[in-house]
């Protein structure tokens, strides 16, 4: 059962296109990872696909239903939840506050209470800093916070945009362990990655964005296999 | 004593009339990046209304500061979705959107010269009399206009801090982008933030024109002073601006005592400028903060 799927999208900025015409489906609790150098559109896609860059051509439909060009607020309502490059936490706000947010629509807000106590116990260390405000955290939490924020959404699909960026090795290895296990416990995830062998052994599928096209899609078991489409795509 | 008396009294109301009308200008500011340069003709339209409510109408004056604000609401509302709207993600918002509700506010003085004249006006809203404190007179009226000030920061500020709505609009404010993946509507948010914004700069019309009169161009002045607020207090921060701008209505009650009315504005420029050296970004200039 394919949940999300994207067919021709093309997206420009002014007469620049940054987003030529792709394809691709998610499936229902697929792992999928979005990876491509820096620059090539990757963020783009995503702000796409939850509204917040405009669709030139192509369709977007969730679980059938099609949702180009709708609003952001209804694309978060449908059940897209996009985590954004950089956080873009609520700077002034504290991390309880800020997690709040990410329950503000009615439905996930009625179950607000519960999904704060699953984030805090996928995250211990937010419980200890709920009343921290946002702007004066570590990368690290503000990243676990941008993802909890993200969870508080509930959702169908969860998209991680470079979840690692930023980070120091050993918090990027307990950010995608956090990753792997909500994978596993059946959430459709899709991660934008820059470091594609980072997520090649992690990832259901791989897609590999080349100037604003898919250049190659395929699990990321057929990737590591592959050498030539790394150093085709990636630079070697 | 009773002269500090006098001018605290003094001091308080102005700073009362500049917070209501300004925390308006800055939710704008903080969450649309858009100053409103229709806000003077807003002053002057919820002035106006309440005297007609009361003149014409003969309605009870509660009544005609609700009739006031409503209409301000509706003019802010309109603001929105005529021109903020339409011009909303465009290339040079800031300074399309500053141009055109001048042009606005330029209009809705235009109808109410139209309407009522050119002639001043007395405020019909207002309280006669008053009440001695020693040899100090207290108007009732500079204590409604405190009293009314004061529970209006209250209302915002248990909105901004409390609410779903106030959540959004800090969000709102803080970021744009994230608000929206939250579901925030964020033009809906706007919409909002525009028509409180008139409902409050009508009210501070009615504190003015109960001071000074009704003109149709009553605005401009107020206007003026509630923009050096918000620049003072850091654009779009609405705690700031409410501070500030009983700062400044203190500040200017002192001046006016010592040196006269006619020097008490070029003095406070002089004096906003000197702060604009030292603090360039306001006193409590730290972009996205909007708490009260
Ligand atoms: N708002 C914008 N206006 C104009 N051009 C933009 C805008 N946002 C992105 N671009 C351009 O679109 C292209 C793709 O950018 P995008 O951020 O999607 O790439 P990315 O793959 O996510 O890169 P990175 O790995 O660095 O995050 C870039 O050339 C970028 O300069
Ligand atoms: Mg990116």
């Amino acid at each position: 059962m394919s949940l999300l799927e994207i067919s021709g999208l093309e997206v420009a900025y002014g007469v620049q296109r940054v987003i030529r015409g792709i394809s691709l489906t998610i499936k229902e609790g697929e792992f999928a990872a979005l990876v491509g150098p820096n620059g090539h559109g990757k963020t783009t896609v995503l702000r796409a696909i939850s509204g917040l860059a405009r669709a030139r051509a192509g369709e977007i439909r969730l679980d059938g239903k099609a949702l180009t060009r709708a609003r952001p607020d209804r694309i978060v309502a449908a059940g897209i939840i996009h985590v954004p490059q950089g956080d873009l936490l609520f700077p002034g706000m504290s991390v309880l506050d800020n997690l709040r947010m990410g329950a503000y629509l009615p439905e996930a807000a009625r179950d607000e209470a519960r999904r704060l106590d699953e984030v805090f116990t996928l995250l211990p260390k937010l419980r200890d800093r709920q009343t921290q405000t946002a702007s004066t955290l570590s990368g690290g939490e503000r990243r676990m916070v941008g993802i909890g924020r993200g969870l508080m959404a509930g959702g169908r699909i969860l998209m991680l945009d470079e979840p690692s960026l930023g980070l120091a090795p050993i918090v990027i290895d307990q950010i995608y362990e956090l990753v792997q296990a909500l994978a596993k416990s059946g959430r459709t995830i899709l991660v934008v990655e820059e470091n594609a062998i980072r997520i090649a052994d992690m990832a259901d599928r791989m897609h590999l964005l080349d100037n604003g096209a898919i250049a190659w899609s395929g699990t990321g078991q057929e990737f590591l296999s592959s050498p030539e489409i790394f150093a085709t795509y990636l630079g070697g | 004593m009773d002269v500090a008396t006098q001018i605290l009294i003094s001091g308080l109301t102005l700073g009362a009339v500049y917070a209501v009308s300004t925390i308006g200008l800055a939710l704008i500011f903080g969450a649309l990046n858009m100053l409103n340069m229709a806000q003077g003709g807003l002053l002057a339209l919820g002035g106006y209304i309440a005297m007609w409510a009361m003149q014409a109408m003969g309605w009870p004056a509660p009544l005609a500061a609700l009739a006031a604000m409503a209409a301000g609401s509706l003019a802010g509302g309109l603001i929105f979705v005529a021109a903020a709207r339409p011009m909303l993600g465009g290339e040079g918002f800031e300074t399309r959107i500053f141009i055109a509700t001048i042009g606005i506010g330029l209009m809705l003085e235009s109808v109410i010269l139209k309407l009522f004249g050119p002639q001043p006006q007395a405020q019909s809203l207002k309280l006669e009399g008053g009440i001695m404190l020693g040899q100090v007179n207290l108007p009732w009226q500079n204590a409604l206009i405190f009293g009314t000030a004061l529970l209006m920061l209250v209302l915002v500020a248990g909105m901004l801090n409390r609410s779903r709505l106030g959540r959004a609009i800090r969000a709102t404010s803080m970021n744009r982008d994230a608000a929206q993946l939250m579901g925030v509507p964020i033009r809906r948010i706007y919409l909002t933030i525009l028509m409180l914004s008139g409902a409050l700069a009508a009210l501070s019309g009615i504190m003015i024109s109960s001071m000074s009169g009704l003109l149709p161009n009553m605005g401009a002045d107020p206007m003026l002073k509630a923009f050096i607020i918000c620049v003072v207090a850091g654009l779009g921060n609405v705690p700031g601006a409410a501070l500030t701008a009983f700062a400044i209505g203190m500040l200017e009650a002192v001046i006016q005592y010592i040196f006269g009315v006619q020097y008490a504005f070029a003095i406070l420029l002089c004096l906003v400028i000197a702060v604009l050296i030292w603090r360039p970004q306001g006193v409590f200039g730290q972009k996205e903060v909007v708490r009260l």
